[in-house]
């Protein structure tokens, strides 16, 4: 998220020069929490807000402003487009699947010679948006993972032998390229350096059971998908969708405003930056920067409305 | 607002030295202003850093206090440390306390961890840093200086490169070199260095790495308690026929045991509460016991630092008066290693020349 907004800072003082963007760092959690203490006017988060967390905060309005998602990256020689499963993966994170040879494994990629190596699933030890999604994936296609560790930022992981840890996504790469047997999950924003450290990028099985990369297509095709059913207060999980090119794990990139904001040049101040981040803010230059993708048309509305109920 | 009251004249006695001190500080007719000034500013700046300690330790008991009512002894006898499920289930009360679905803060595997890492950084980095400023001594003083030139470098260097470096590079060359090794010999004798030695995230790397953090900075103590032993003593151990060896053995070291162990416990202190590096090469295993000295832990402080951004998401609040808790305990535990380390440190310092001691 903080990429992007960095990215829009200086167009957006370009286009609305009453304007000033100054992103500061920090996880999703920070977003949420800052947003709810007023301490910034617009919190980013991968995330959305929790039920219990809407309850509590009734004014905090949950603003998309563009799409992400998430590669399955991994280290193994000479092995390209490797085809793997929710399930799989699941069961790496749980240590039931230990080898690359598996016959779990073996049954999606015919053809292939995986080769006798241990698997190292590595793991972000940071609170993170890219924990949540890819939990949610885990919680959606394997029952074990859904009764016990779930998703959130952060999970209690199953205790595991000899599986590495990650503080953020350019320590993933690092960590998976040092490790050859590593599987890892990172945002796409960072995904040009993931290829070119080496690692290979997974074909992950999504609901209709076709295996997919990460695209512009796919991921849109994803979002196109969810976006039928989004909920008026747009909390929604673009995990798992359903349609045969919709990539599984694609999220919505919240900015947490609240929708009582303390003077009416602030609010409008707020309310024309959200405009324009998802109108003319939202260039093919600027998202192709981090390897966003713009929000569907059909989401667009409900997102203009939640914009206007932004007053002081 | 200094009372102008001349001074008393002393009763006998401690305590009436005392109030004659504590007067002397307060009023002082005979003190010019400038001096009452420089007194007042002096005053309060040393009152700073008590007025420090009570606003940082007082808050954090307070934000504490959910936790403990939650968790009870738990918290220190409890293996599984969670927030629970932060997106699915309603909040449920205990003790008078909401909390998530399948919350339960349990500490005693993050604690141990914390106690281990350290310990192993100075089993492995006393002797190392103590053996190499004794060893320097006898070397030339150009190779002193050079080297003494070096230690500093390496204190310099912020734990977070130490961190990257021991991920990158120390971390898997001594999992692929020298753990093995290792785990083939030692650990056929001690079964806690044998079994799978990981892939270089674990109790060993970590206290490997917080080693060489702390390395520094009881060598450079140590460097100038052996300064400070007096040169008629040596000089009278060479000239009764002992050998440098034997010198060192029973004039240097004896004189400077006391020292030796202070500056040991100002490096437990560091490898207690360093966050960046372990946090970075720990492994940072929730909820286990390493199996052997290669698998991964977690520290307290590392467990802090990783754990806010999700506990800020916990709509009850009981995640972030968790890790208030821990670093309670983190705070009660570096006092206690503290205060022990005082203990001995008086206990085995003795302020009689040790010349003559049994040569």
């Amino acid at each position: 998220m903080l990429p992007y907004l960095q990215k829009l800072a200086s167009p957006v003082h370009t286009a609305l020069s009453n304007l000033t963007l100054e992103p500061s760092g920090g996880g999703s959690g920070k977003g949420i929490a800052d947003a709810i203490g007023g301490t910034v006017q617009m919190g980013g988060s991968d995330a959305y807000l929790s039920d219990a967390q809407a309850t509590q905060n009734p004014t905090l309005l949950n603003i998309p402003i563009a799409i992400s998602a998430q590669a399955i990256n991994y280290n193994l020689a000479g092995i390209k487009d490797l085809k793997i499963t929710g399930d799989i993966l699941a069961k790496m994170y749980e240590h039931h699947i230990t080898n690359w040879n598996d016959p779990a494994i073996a049954a999606v990629n015919p053809g292939v010679t995986l080769p006798n190596q241990a698997i190292i699933p590595v793991r972000r030890v940071d609170a993170s948006g890219d924990t949540f999604i890819f939990t949610s994936l885990l919680t959606a296609t394997n029952a074990e993972w859904k009764a016990g560790p779930a998703f959130g930022t952060s999970v209690t992981w199953p205790a595991l032998p000899g599986e590495l840890t990650a503080n953020g996504n350019p320590a993933m790469i690092q960590v998976c390229k040092a490790n050859p047997g590593c599987v890892a999950y990172i945002g796409v924003s960072v995904e040009q350096a993931a290829l070119s450290a080496g690692l290979g990028e997974a074909l992950l099985q999504n609901k209709a059971g076709t295996f997919l990369q990460p695209t512009q297509d796919t991921i849109t095709a994803a979002v196109s998908a969810g976006a039928t059913n989004t909920p008026n207060d747009l909390r929604q999980s673009l995990v798992y969708e359903d349609g045969a090119q919709s990539y599984p794990i694609v999220n919505f990139e919240y900015l947490m405003v609240n929708s009582k904001q303390s003077d009416a040049n602030t609010a409008a101040a707020i309310k024309s930056f959200l405009t324009w981040s998802i109108t003319a803010g939202a260039t093919p230059s600027n998202l192709a920067s981090v390897d966003f993708v713009s929000l569907p048309t059909s989401v667009v509305p409900k997102v203009e409305a939640a914009i206007a109920k932004i007053g002081a | 607002m200094a009372a102008a009251n001349p001074l008393p004249l002393p009763a006998p006695g401690r305590r009436a030295g005392a109030a004659l001190r504590l007067r002397a500080l307060m009023g002082g007719a005979d003190l010019s202003r400038g001096d009452r000034l420089l007194r007042a500013a002096c005053g309060m700046a040393a009152l700073i850093p008590l007025l420090a300690l009570v606003f940082l330790v007082v808050p954090l008991a307070i934000s504490a206090v959910p936790s403990v009512l939650f968790s009870g002894p738990a918290f220190l006898t409890g293996q599984v440390f969670s927030f629970g499920n932060l997106y699915a289930g309603s909040p449920s009360l205990h003790h008078g306390v909401a909390a998530p679905a399948g919350a339960q803060y349990g500490a005693l595997p993050i604690l141990l961890g914390t106690l281990f890492t350290s310990l192993v950084a100075l089993l492995l980095g006393v002797p190392v840093a103590v053996g190499g400023v004794v060893l320097l001594a006898e070397l030339p003083p150009w190779f002193q200086r050079t080297a003494s030139l070096l230690l500093e470098l390496l204190a310099s260097i912020p734990s977070v490169v130490y961190g990257l470096w021991g991920i990158i590079t120390f971390g898997p060359l001594v999992a692929k070199y020298v753990y093995p090794g290792l785990a083939a010999t030692l650990g056929r004798v001690v079964p806690f260095f044998g079994g799978a030695v990981g892939y270089g995230q674990g109790l060993l790397t970590a206290g490997l790495i917080l080693a060489v953090m702390i390395v520094p900075i009881i060598a450079t103590t140590t460097r100038e308690l052996v300064r400070m032993v007096p040169v008629h003593n040596v000089e009278g151990a060479y000239a009764l026929g002992l050998t440098p060896f034997e010198s060192l053995r029973t004039v240097t070291l004896p004189f400077i045991r006391g020292g030796i162990l202070a500056a040991a416990l100002l490096g437990w202190a560091r490898a207690l509460g360093e966050t960046m590096a372990v946090l970075m090469i720990s492994g940072n295993a929730l909820n286990v016991y390493p199996v052997n000295i290669y698998g991964p832990v977690s520290t307290m402080a590392g467990t802090i630092a990783v754990m806010l951004d999700s506990a800020l998401t916990d709509a009850t609040g009981l995640a972030l008066h968790a890790l208030a808790e821990l670093a309670l305990v983190l705070l009660v535990v570096t006092f206690l290693t503290n205060l022990l380390g005082r203990l001995v440190v008086r206990r085995f310092t003795s302020t009689a020349l040790p010349i003559g001691r049994g040569i």
